[in-house]
Protein backbone atom coordinates (compact mmCIF):
# COMPACT_ATOMS: atom_id res chain seq x y z
CA UNK A 1 0.00 0.00 0.00
CA UNK A 2 1.27 3.24 -1.03
CA UNK A 3 1.04 6.11 2.06
CA UNK A 4 3.08 8.90 2.43
CA UNK A 5 3.88 10.09 5.66
CA UNK A 6 5.44 13.63 5.25
CA UNK A 7 3.05 15.89 5.54
CA UNK A 8 4.90 18.66 3.33
CA UNK A 9 5.49 16.33 0.99
CA UNK A 10 2.26 15.24 0.37
CA UNK A 11 1.43 19.28 0.34
CA UNK A 12 3.80 19.28 -2.31
CA UNK A 13 2.76 15.95 -4.57
CA UNK A 14 -0.91 17.31 -3.99
CA UNK A 15 -0.07 20.59 -6.28
CA UNK A 16 2.62 19.14 -8.65
CA UNK A 17 0.76 16.21 -9.84
CA UNK A 18 -2.27 17.56 -11.08
CA UNK A 19 -0.49 20.63 -12.46
CA UNK A 20 2.74 19.44 -13.80
CA UNK A 21 3.54 15.26 -14.01
CA UNK A 22 0.29 14.64 -15.86
CA UNK A 23 0.67 17.76 -18.46
CA UNK A 24 4.27 16.53 -18.52
CA UNK A 25 3.39 12.98 -19.32
CA UNK A 26 0.83 13.68 -21.56
CA UNK A 27 3.56 15.93 -23.56
CA UNK A 28 5.81 13.40 -23.58
CA UNK A 29 3.90 10.76 -24.98
CA UNK A 30 2.72 12.96 -27.72
CA UNK A 31 6.50 13.40 -28.58
CA UNK A 32 7.46 10.35 -28.84
CA UNK A 33 7.53 9.25 -33.14
CA UNK A 34 5.68 6.52 -34.42
CA UNK A 35 4.23 4.92 -31.37
CA UNK A 36 0.92 5.23 -30.65
CA UNK A 37 1.01 5.18 -27.24
CA UNK A 38 -1.31 8.43 -25.49
CA UNK A 39 -4.11 6.87 -24.99
CA UNK A 40 -2.23 4.30 -22.64
CA UNK A 41 0.21 7.10 -21.48
CA UNK A 42 -2.95 9.26 -20.10
CA UNK A 43 -5.38 6.23 -18.83
CA UNK A 44 -1.98 4.64 -16.65
CA UNK A 45 -1.40 8.73 -15.14
CA UNK A 46 -4.90 9.17 -14.96
CA UNK A 47 -5.64 6.23 -12.34
CA UNK A 48 -2.18 6.76 -10.80
CA UNK A 49 -3.50 10.09 -9.92
CA UNK A 50 -7.14 9.05 -8.41
CA UNK A 51 -4.80 6.31 -6.90
CA UNK A 52 -2.42 8.72 -5.58
CA UNK A 53 -5.12 11.01 -3.67
CA UNK A 54 -6.54 7.86 -2.67
CA UNK A 55 -3.48 6.97 -0.92
CA UNK A 56 -2.71 10.46 0.55
CA UNK A 57 -6.72 10.65 1.99
CA UNK A 58 -5.86 6.90 3.37
CA UNK A 59 -2.70 8.08 5.36
CA UNK A 60 -4.37 10.85 6.83
CA UNK A 61 -6.34 10.85 10.07
CA UNK A 62 -10.00 12.30 9.22
CA UNK A 63 -12.58 12.46 11.33
CA UNK A 64 -15.19 9.49 11.33
CA UNK A 65 -17.73 12.13 11.16
CA UNK A 66 -15.74 13.79 7.48
CA UNK A 67 -15.95 10.23 6.48
CA UNK A 68 -19.36 9.49 6.87
CA UNK A 69 -20.93 12.96 5.25
CA UNK A 70 -18.40 12.35 2.33
CA UNK A 71 -20.53 8.64 1.85
CA UNK A 72 -24.17 10.60 2.26
CA UNK A 73 -22.87 13.11 -0.14
CA UNK A 74 -21.57 10.47 -2.70
CA UNK A 75 -24.71 8.55 -2.17
CA UNK A 76 -27.26 11.55 -2.40
CA UNK A 77 -24.97 12.36 -5.71
CA UNK A 78 -25.26 8.58 -7.16
CA UNK A 79 -28.73 8.87 -6.40
CA UNK A 80 -29.05 11.72 -8.50
CA UNK A 81 -27.73 10.52 -11.40
CA UNK A 82 -31.12 8.63 -11.79
CA UNK A 83 -33.14 11.55 -12.67
CA UNK A 84 -32.85 11.64 -16.42
CA UNK A 85 -30.98 14.39 -18.46
CA UNK A 86 -30.17 16.41 -15.22
CA UNK A 87 -27.25 14.79 -13.23
CA UNK A 88 -26.50 17.04 -10.17
CA UNK A 89 -23.32 15.14 -9.35
CA UNK A 90 -21.16 18.43 -10.23
CA UNK A 91 -23.29 20.32 -8.50
CA UNK A 92 -23.44 18.43 -5.34
CA UNK A 93 -19.37 17.52 -5.62
CA UNK A 94 -18.94 21.74 -5.95
CA UNK A 95 -21.31 21.84 -2.96
CA UNK A 96 -19.35 19.72 -0.38
CA UNK A 97 -15.45 21.19 -1.77
CA UNK A 98 -16.78 24.54 -0.64
CA UNK A 99 -17.81 23.58 2.47
CA UNK A 100 -15.86 20.78 3.63
CA UNK A 101 -12.19 21.18 1.34
CA UNK A 102 -11.18 20.42 -1.56
CA UNK A 103 -9.76 16.75 -0.77
CA UNK A 104 -13.52 16.22 0.33
CA UNK A 105 -14.25 17.68 -2.76
CA UNK A 106 -12.49 15.24 -4.67
CA UNK A 107 -12.90 11.93 -2.77
CA UNK A 108 -16.52 12.88 -3.56
CA UNK A 109 -16.49 13.26 -6.90
CA UNK A 110 -14.08 10.57 -8.21
CA UNK A 111 -16.12 7.81 -5.60
CA UNK A 112 -19.38 9.38 -7.31
CA UNK A 113 -18.17 7.96 -10.73
CA UNK A 114 -17.15 4.63 -9.53
CA UNK A 115 -20.19 3.93 -7.53
CA UNK A 116 -22.66 5.25 -10.44
CA UNK A 117 -21.11 2.74 -12.94
CA UNK A 118 -21.82 0.13 -11.20
CA UNK A 119 -25.70 1.05 -11.58
CA UNK A 120 -24.27 2.67 -15.42
CA UNK A 121 -21.14 0.36 -16.08
CA UNK A 122 -17.71 0.36 -15.74
CA UNK A 123 -15.56 0.92 -18.81
CA UNK A 124 -12.17 2.32 -19.62
CA UNK A 125 -13.73 5.87 -19.49
CA UNK A 126 -14.12 5.27 -15.04
CA UNK A 127 -10.68 6.59 -14.42
CA UNK A 128 -11.39 10.09 -16.40
CA UNK A 129 -14.40 10.39 -14.90
CA UNK A 130 -13.42 10.10 -11.59
CA UNK A 131 -10.43 12.35 -12.51
CA UNK A 132 -12.64 14.76 -14.09
CA UNK A 133 -15.26 14.64 -11.42
CA UNK A 134 -12.56 14.89 -8.72
CA UNK A 135 -10.87 17.96 -10.24
CA UNK A 136 -13.66 20.13 -10.09
CA UNK A 137 -14.06 19.28 -6.59
CA UNK A 138 -10.42 19.85 -5.58
CA UNK A 139 -10.34 23.28 -7.55
CA UNK A 140 -13.50 24.52 -6.53
CA UNK A 141 -12.06 23.38 -2.57
CA UNK A 142 -9.12 26.02 -3.46
CA UNK A 143 -11.39 28.73 -4.73
CA UNK A 144 -14.10 28.01 -2.05
CA UNK A 145 -13.54 31.48 0.07
CA UNK A 146 -14.95 33.61 -2.98
CA UNK A 147 -17.41 30.91 -4.33
CA UNK A 148 -19.04 30.92 -0.99
CA UNK A 149 -19.12 34.54 -1.16
CA UNK A 150 -20.60 35.08 -4.78
CA UNK A 151 -23.82 33.38 -5.88
CA UNK A 152 -23.18 34.40 -9.41
CA UNK A 153 -19.49 33.00 -9.24
CA UNK A 154 -20.26 29.78 -8.20
CA UNK A 155 -23.54 29.85 -11.43
CA UNK A 156 -19.84 30.64 -13.47
CA UNK A 157 -18.16 28.10 -11.80
CA UNK A 158 -20.81 25.15 -12.66
CA UNK A 159 -21.14 26.38 -16.35
CA UNK A 160 -17.31 26.20 -16.98
CA UNK A 161 -17.21 22.33 -15.01
CA UNK A 162 -19.73 21.34 -17.28
CA UNK A 163 -17.70 22.33 -20.63
CA UNK A 164 -14.55 21.20 -19.21
CA UNK A 165 -15.75 17.87 -18.09
CA UNK A 166 -17.15 17.40 -21.91
CA UNK A 167 -13.43 18.49 -23.19
CA UNK A 168 -11.54 16.30 -20.79
CA UNK A 169 -14.10 13.35 -21.67
CA UNK A 170 -13.59 13.85 -25.31
CA UNK A 171 -10.15 14.15 -25.64
CA UNK A 172 -9.94 10.10 -24.32
CA UNK A 173 -12.77 9.77 -27.15
CA UNK A 174 -9.71 10.73 -29.71
CA UNK A 175 -6.76 9.33 -28.47
CA UNK A 176 -8.83 5.72 -27.73
CA UNK A 177 -9.95 5.31 -30.97
CA UNK A 178 -7.39 7.11 -33.17
CA UNK A 179 -4.65 6.01 -30.88
CA UNK A 180 -2.76 10.05 -31.39
CA UNK A 181 -4.14 13.25 -31.36
CA UNK A 182 -6.26 14.42 -34.16
CA UNK A 183 -8.00 17.64 -34.45
CA UNK A 184 -10.23 17.47 -36.56
CA UNK A 185 -11.55 14.72 -34.92
CA UNK A 186 -11.65 16.04 -31.41
CA UNK A 187 -13.48 19.49 -33.12
CA UNK A 188 -15.70 16.51 -34.30
CA UNK A 189 -16.20 14.63 -30.93
CA UNK A 190 -16.65 18.28 -29.48
CA UNK A 191 -19.02 19.45 -32.13
CA UNK A 192 -21.60 16.56 -31.72
CA UNK A 193 -21.09 16.19 -27.67
CA UNK A 194 -22.82 20.47 -27.93
CA UNK A 195 -26.26 18.86 -27.03
CA UNK A 196 -24.97 17.01 -23.97
CA UNK A 197 -22.48 19.90 -22.93
CA UNK A 198 -25.34 22.35 -23.04
CA UNK A 199 -27.43 20.05 -20.73
CA UNK A 200 -24.31 19.15 -18.64
CA UNK A 201 -23.68 22.97 -18.00
CA UNK A 202 -27.57 23.89 -17.87
CA UNK A 203 -27.95 21.20 -15.24
CA UNK A 204 -25.45 22.48 -13.43
CA UNK A 205 -26.70 25.80 -13.15
CA UNK A 206 -30.14 24.89 -12.18
CA UNK A 207 -29.07 22.19 -9.32
CA UNK A 208 -26.33 25.03 -8.34
CA UNK A 209 -29.09 27.79 -8.21
CA UNK A 210 -31.48 25.69 -6.21
CA UNK A 211 -29.26 23.80 -4.28
CA UNK A 212 -26.37 25.96 -3.41
CA UNK A 213 -27.72 28.24 -1.02
CA UNK A 214 -29.83 25.19 1.18
CA UNK A 215 -27.42 22.87 0.70
CA UNK A 216 -24.85 25.16 1.79
CA UNK A 217 -26.65 25.85 4.95
CA UNK A 218 -27.14 22.27 5.78
CA UNK A 219 -23.76 21.38 5.29
CA UNK A 220 -22.70 25.22 7.31
CA UNK A 221 -25.02 23.43 10.34
CA UNK A 222 -24.01 20.19 10.90
CA UNK A 223 -20.83 21.80 10.88
CA UNK A 224 -21.37 24.12 13.43
CA UNK A 225 -23.11 21.65 15.01
CA UNK A 226 -21.23 18.71 15.76
CA UNK A 227 -17.62 20.51 15.19
CA UNK A 228 -16.43 18.82 11.55
CA UNK B 1 -12.04 -27.35 -11.57
CA UNK B 2 -14.71 -24.11 -10.29
CA UNK B 3 -16.91 -22.34 -12.64
CA UNK B 4 -15.37 -19.01 -13.47
CA UNK B 5 -17.35 -16.37 -11.38
CA UNK B 6 -16.60 -18.99 -8.54
CA UNK B 7 -12.94 -17.82 -8.81
CA UNK B 8 -11.52 -15.34 -6.24
CA UNK B 9 -11.90 -11.78 -7.23
CA UNK B 10 -8.17 -10.92 -7.52
CA UNK B 11 -7.72 -14.22 -10.09
CA UNK B 12 -10.87 -12.61 -12.16
CA UNK B 13 -9.45 -8.56 -11.62
CA UNK B 14 -5.68 -9.86 -13.32
CA UNK B 15 -7.32 -12.31 -15.78
CA UNK B 16 -9.19 -8.98 -17.36
CA UNK B 17 -7.02 -6.57 -16.68
CA UNK B 18 -4.40 -9.05 -18.69
CA UNK B 19 -6.92 -9.97 -21.83
CA UNK B 20 -7.98 -5.69 -22.00
CA UNK B 21 -4.94 -4.53 -21.77
CA UNK B 22 -3.63 -6.56 -24.81
CA UNK B 23 -6.43 -5.76 -26.75
CA UNK B 24 -6.21 -2.12 -26.07
CA UNK B 25 -2.24 -2.03 -26.71
CA UNK B 26 -2.14 -4.16 -30.21
CA UNK B 27 -3.33 -2.71 -33.42
CA UNK B 28 -3.21 -6.03 -35.11
CA UNK B 29 -6.40 -7.52 -37.10
CA UNK B 30 -5.44 -11.39 -35.16
CA UNK B 31 -5.19 -10.03 -31.96
CA UNK B 32 -8.20 -8.04 -32.09
CA UNK B 33 -10.24 -10.40 -34.32
CA UNK B 34 -9.32 -13.10 -31.39
CA UNK B 35 -10.30 -10.59 -28.78
CA UNK B 36 -13.40 -9.71 -30.15
CA UNK B 37 -14.32 -13.23 -30.56
CA UNK B 38 -13.27 -14.40 -27.25
CA UNK B 39 -15.44 -11.26 -25.57
CA UNK B 40 -18.41 -11.86 -27.69
CA UNK B 41 -18.49 -16.12 -26.59
CA UNK B 42 -18.02 -15.29 -22.84
CA UNK B 43 -20.61 -12.76 -23.01
CA UNK B 44 -23.30 -14.93 -24.71
CA UNK B 45 -22.35 -17.89 -22.97
CA UNK B 46 -23.14 -16.55 -19.76
CA UNK B 47 -26.06 -14.29 -20.75
CA UNK B 48 -27.34 -16.75 -23.88
CA UNK B 49 -29.40 -15.17 -26.82
CA UNK B 50 -30.79 -12.41 -24.46
CA UNK B 51 -29.71 -9.03 -24.56
CA UNK B 52 -30.25 -8.88 -28.57
CA UNK B 53 -30.46 -5.01 -27.83
CA UNK B 54 -27.06 -4.56 -26.72
CA UNK B 55 -25.63 -6.34 -29.49
CA UNK B 56 -27.80 -4.74 -31.99
CA UNK B 57 -26.27 -1.26 -30.47
CA UNK B 58 -23.42 -2.77 -30.62
CA UNK B 59 -22.85 -3.63 -34.41
CA UNK B 60 -24.17 -0.17 -35.30
CA UNK B 61 -21.83 1.57 -32.97
CA UNK B 62 -18.95 -0.64 -35.36
CA UNK B 63 -20.37 0.21 -38.45
CA UNK B 64 -20.52 3.86 -37.44
CA UNK B 65 -17.30 4.29 -35.88
CA UNK B 66 -15.90 2.14 -38.79
CA UNK B 67 -16.56 4.79 -40.94
CA UNK B 68 -16.06 7.73 -39.37
CA UNK B 69 -12.01 7.34 -39.58
CA UNK B 70 -11.97 7.42 -43.44
CA UNK B 71 -14.05 10.39 -43.76
CA UNK B 72 -11.49 12.45 -41.46
CA UNK B 73 -7.75 10.59 -42.14
CA UNK B 74 -6.50 10.68 -46.03
CA UNK B 75 -3.54 9.27 -45.71
CA UNK B 76 -2.93 5.96 -47.55
CA UNK B 77 -1.26 5.35 -51.36
CA UNK B 78 -4.99 3.32 -52.57
CA UNK B 79 -7.49 6.08 -53.02
CA UNK B 80 -11.10 4.40 -53.32
CA UNK B 81 -12.89 7.37 -54.27
CA UNK B 82 -13.05 11.45 -53.90
CA UNK B 83 -15.54 13.26 -51.66
CA UNK B 84 -15.48 16.68 -51.43
CA UNK B 85 -11.60 17.20 -52.80
CA UNK B 86 -11.11 14.70 -50.08
CA UNK B 87 -9.81 11.30 -51.21
CA UNK B 88 -11.31 8.36 -48.78
CA UNK B 89 -8.37 5.37 -48.80
CA UNK B 90 -8.51 1.98 -47.94
CA UNK B 91 -5.54 1.99 -45.92
CA UNK B 92 -8.03 4.51 -43.55
CA UNK B 93 -11.17 2.60 -43.96
CA UNK B 94 -9.36 -0.69 -42.49
CA UNK B 95 -7.38 1.29 -39.89
CA UNK B 96 -11.31 2.22 -38.79
CA UNK B 97 -12.27 -1.15 -38.70
CA UNK B 98 -9.58 -2.03 -36.51
CA UNK B 99 -10.18 0.98 -34.01
CA UNK B 100 -14.08 -0.17 -33.97
CA UNK B 101 -13.23 -3.83 -33.56
CA UNK B 102 -10.62 -2.64 -30.51
CA UNK B 103 -13.75 -0.59 -29.20
CA UNK B 104 -16.26 -2.78 -29.57
CA UNK B 105 -13.82 -5.85 -27.85
CA UNK B 106 -13.17 -3.96 -25.10
CA UNK B 107 -17.05 -3.05 -24.23
CA UNK B 108 -17.80 -6.31 -24.47
CA UNK B 109 -14.97 -7.52 -22.28
CA UNK B 110 -16.50 -4.73 -19.73
CA UNK B 111 -19.75 -6.05 -19.78
CA UNK B 112 -18.46 -9.68 -18.90
CA UNK B 113 -16.28 -7.48 -15.88
CA UNK B 114 -18.91 -5.70 -14.53
CA UNK B 115 -21.12 -9.10 -14.37
CA UNK B 116 -18.31 -10.75 -12.93
CA UNK B 117 -16.77 -8.12 -10.89
CA UNK B 118 -19.93 -7.29 -8.48
CA UNK B 119 -19.64 -4.32 -5.71
CA UNK B 120 -18.84 -6.75 -3.43
CA UNK B 121 -16.22 -8.54 -5.13
CA UNK B 122 -14.46 -4.88 -6.37
CA UNK B 123 -14.53 -4.00 -2.26
CA UNK B 124 -12.78 -6.72 -1.34
CA UNK B 125 -9.86 -5.77 -3.61
CA UNK B 126 -10.54 -2.55 -2.76
CA UNK B 127 -10.27 -3.50 1.21
CA UNK B 128 -6.97 -4.42 0.58
CA UNK B 129 -5.46 -1.10 -1.14
CA UNK B 130 -7.47 1.58 0.81
CA UNK B 131 -9.51 -0.16 3.99
CA UNK B 132 -10.82 3.38 4.36
CA UNK B 133 -12.16 4.16 0.88
CA UNK B 134 -13.82 0.52 0.88
CA UNK B 135 -15.49 1.91 3.58
CA UNK B 136 -17.04 4.37 1.85
CA UNK B 137 -17.82 2.61 -1.07
CA UNK B 138 -19.77 0.13 0.77
CA UNK B 139 -21.63 2.92 2.54
CA UNK B 140 -22.62 4.94 -0.03
CA UNK B 141 -23.45 1.69 -1.86
CA UNK B 142 -25.80 0.93 1.34
CA UNK B 143 -27.05 4.83 1.11
CA UNK B 144 -28.39 4.86 -1.81
CA UNK B 145 -31.31 2.37 -1.56
CA UNK B 146 -31.83 3.94 2.37
CA UNK B 147 -32.03 7.44 0.79
CA UNK B 148 -34.94 6.21 -1.86
CA UNK B 149 -36.75 4.27 0.68
CA UNK B 150 -36.72 7.40 3.16
CA UNK B 151 -37.49 10.24 0.41
CA UNK B 152 -40.95 7.72 0.07
CA UNK B 153 -41.64 7.68 3.83
CA UNK B 154 -41.16 11.33 4.30
CA UNK B 155 -43.18 11.93 0.93
CA UNK B 156 -46.26 9.66 1.90
CA UNK B 157 -46.14 11.62 5.45
CA UNK B 158 -46.13 15.04 3.71
CA UNK B 159 -49.36 13.78 1.45
CA UNK B 160 -50.90 12.47 4.38
CA UNK B 161 -50.70 15.94 6.49
CA UNK B 162 -52.20 17.33 2.97
CA UNK B 163 -48.85 19.62 2.49
CA UNK B 164 -49.36 19.49 -1.46
CA UNK B 165 -51.07 18.13 -4.01
CA UNK B 166 -49.90 16.25 -7.56
CA UNK B 167 -52.30 17.48 -9.66
CA UNK B 168 -50.99 21.15 -9.63
CA UNK B 169 -47.49 21.26 -11.04
CA UNK B 170 -46.23 24.10 -9.26
CA UNK B 171 -47.44 22.55 -5.63
CA UNK B 172 -46.23 19.26 -6.77
CA UNK B 173 -42.39 20.72 -7.60
CA UNK B 174 -42.45 22.69 -4.66
CA UNK B 175 -43.87 19.72 -2.57
CA UNK B 176 -40.82 17.66 -3.88
CA UNK B 177 -37.70 20.00 -3.28
CA UNK B 178 -39.20 20.16 0.60
CA UNK B 179 -39.37 16.26 0.24
CA UNK B 180 -35.62 16.23 -0.70
CA UNK B 181 -34.58 19.27 1.52
CA UNK B 182 -36.49 17.05 4.61
CA UNK B 183 -34.43 13.98 3.21
CA UNK B 184 -31.15 15.39 3.08
CA UNK B 185 -31.28 16.78 6.63
CA UNK B 186 -32.27 13.62 8.30
CA UNK B 187 -29.06 12.12 6.01
CA UNK B 188 -26.84 14.48 7.24
CA UNK B 189 -27.61 13.85 11.03
CA UNK B 190 -28.40 10.06 10.39
CA UNK B 191 -24.69 9.80 9.23
CA UNK B 192 -23.38 11.65 12.24
CA UNK B 193 -25.51 8.91 14.49
CA UNK B 194 -23.48 6.19 12.54
CA UNK B 195 -20.25 7.87 12.33
CA UNK B 196 -20.68 8.19 16.45
CA UNK B 197 -21.91 5.20 17.03
CA UNK B 198 -18.98 3.49 14.79
CA UNK B 199 -16.54 5.46 16.93
CA UNK B 200 -18.42 4.39 20.29
CA UNK B 201 -17.70 1.04 19.00
CA UNK B 202 -13.77 1.91 18.65
CA UNK B 203 -13.86 2.53 14.66
CA UNK B 204 -10.29 3.93 13.76
CA UNK B 205 -8.88 2.39 17.81
CA UNK B 206 -7.29 -0.25 15.48
CA UNK B 207 -6.30 -1.97 12.16
CA UNK B 208 -9.33 -2.77 9.74
CA UNK B 209 -10.05 -6.01 8.68
CA UNK B 210 -12.72 -7.12 6.30
CA UNK B 211 -14.81 -9.99 6.08
CA UNK B 212 -14.59 -12.06 2.68
CA UNK B 213 -15.71 -15.35 1.78
CA UNK B 214 -13.66 -15.73 -1.06
CA UNK B 215 -10.69 -18.43 -0.87
CA UNK B 216 -7.63 -18.49 -2.68
CA UNK B 217 -7.73 -22.34 -3.97
CA UNK B 218 -4.64 -23.25 -5.71
CA UNK B 219 -6.78 -23.55 -9.12
CA UNK B 220 -6.50 -19.53 -8.79
CA UNK B 221 -2.95 -19.56 -8.31
CA UNK B 222 -2.50 -21.63 -11.22
CA UNK B 223 -4.69 -19.17 -13.36
CA UNK B 224 -3.15 -15.90 -12.52
CA UNK B 225 0.39 -17.60 -13.42
CA UNK B 226 -0.56 -18.67 -16.55
CA UNK B 227 -2.68 -15.63 -17.38
CA UNK B 228 0.23 -13.22 -16.76
CA UNK B 229 2.86 -15.68 -18.26
CA UNK B 230 0.93 -15.71 -21.70
CA UNK B 231 0.35 -11.76 -20.86
CA UNK B 232 4.18 -11.21 -20.79
CA UNK B 233 5.00 -13.11 -23.93
CA UNK B 234 2.24 -11.34 -26.04
CA UNK B 235 3.67 -8.27 -24.79
CA UNK B 236 7.31 -8.99 -24.91
CA UNK B 237 6.50 -10.13 -29.19
CA UNK B 238 4.66 -6.38 -29.22
CA UNK B 239 7.45 -4.90 -27.73
CA UNK B 240 10.03 -6.23 -29.97
CA UNK B 241 7.82 -4.91 -32.91
CA UNK B 242 7.08 -8.53 -34.16
CA UNK B 243 2.64 -8.13 -34.23
CA UNK B 244 3.55 -3.99 -35.55
CA UNK B 245 0.88 -4.14 -37.93
CA UNK B 246 1.69 -0.79 -40.29
CA UNK B 247 -1.64 0.77 -41.65
CA UNK B 248 0.05 3.98 -43.63
CA UNK B 249 0.73 4.75 -45.80
CA UNK B 250 0.57 1.39 -47.56
CA UNK B 251 -0.51 -1.76 -45.20
CA UNK B 252 2.16 -4.37 -44.67
CA UNK B 253 1.74 -6.86 -42.48
CA UNK B 254 4.26 -8.28 -39.62
CA UNK B 255 5.80 -11.49 -40.88
CA UNK B 256 4.85 -14.49 -39.46
CA UNK B 257 7.78 -15.36 -37.78
CA UNK B 258 7.61 -18.57 -35.15
CA UNK B 259 8.08 -16.19 -32.50
CA UNK B 260 4.94 -14.00 -33.66
CA UNK B 261 2.93 -17.46 -34.21
CA UNK B 262 3.91 -18.39 -30.15
CA UNK B 263 2.13 -14.79 -29.77
CA UNK B 264 -0.70 -15.24 -31.30
CA UNK B 265 -1.14 -18.67 -29.78
CA UNK B 266 -0.53 -17.80 -26.55
CA UNK B 267 -3.08 -14.54 -26.54
CA UNK B 268 -5.52 -16.71 -28.11
CA UNK B 269 -5.28 -19.19 -25.46
CA UNK B 270 -5.74 -16.84 -22.15
CA UNK B 271 -8.82 -15.31 -24.18
CA UNK B 272 -10.44 -18.33 -24.33
CA UNK B 273 -9.45 -19.24 -20.89
CA UNK B 274 -13.22 -18.60 -19.19
CA UNK B 275 -14.98 -19.80 -22.18
CA UNK B 276 -13.18 -23.13 -21.99
CA UNK B 277 -13.94 -23.35 -17.99
CA UNK B 278 -17.70 -22.61 -18.26
CA UNK B 279 -17.96 -24.56 -21.52
CA UNK B 280 -16.62 -27.61 -19.26
CA UNK B 281 -18.70 -26.73 -16.47
CA UNK B 282 -21.78 -26.84 -18.24
CA UNK B 283 -20.73 -29.76 -20.20
CA UNK B 284 -20.08 -31.17 -16.88
CA UNK B 285 -23.38 -30.06 -15.51
CA UNK B 286 -25.09 -32.23 -18.43
CA UNK B 287 -23.57 -34.97 -18.21
CA UNK B 288 -24.44 -35.18 -14.07
CA UNK B 289 -28.04 -34.68 -15.03
CA UNK B 290 -27.68 -37.51 -17.94
CA UNK B 291 -26.69 -39.94 -15.47
CA UNK B 292 -30.08 -39.05 -13.03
Amino acid sequence: MISIKSSSLRKWLKIIIPFALIPASITAGLSVPGEKLYAYVTLVITAFTVLLFIAGFEAKKTGTRRLIIAAVMIALSVAGRFIPFFKPVTALTVITAVYLGGETGFLVGSLSAVISNFYFGQGPWTPFQMFAWGMIGLIAGFLALPLKKSRILVLAYGLLAGILYSFVMDIWTVLWYNGEFNGALYLSALISAIPYTILYSFSNVIFLWFFAKPFGEKLERIKIKYEI
Amino acid sequence: MKDFSDLNPITIFIYFFAVIFVAMFCMNPVILAVSLAGAVCLFMLRNGAKQKRSHAFFFLMFIVMALINPLFYHNGVTVLFVMNDNPVTLEALLYGIAASAMIIAVLYWFRSFSQLMTSDRLLYIFGSVSPKTALIISMSLRFVPLFGTQAKRIDQAQKALGLYKEDNAVDAIRGKGRVFSVMTTWALENGIVTADSMTARGYGTGKRTFYSLYRFSRFDAVLIASSLALFALTMTAAAYGTLDFVFYPAISPPKLTPFAFIAYLSYCVLVFIPVIIEAEERLKWKYLLSKI
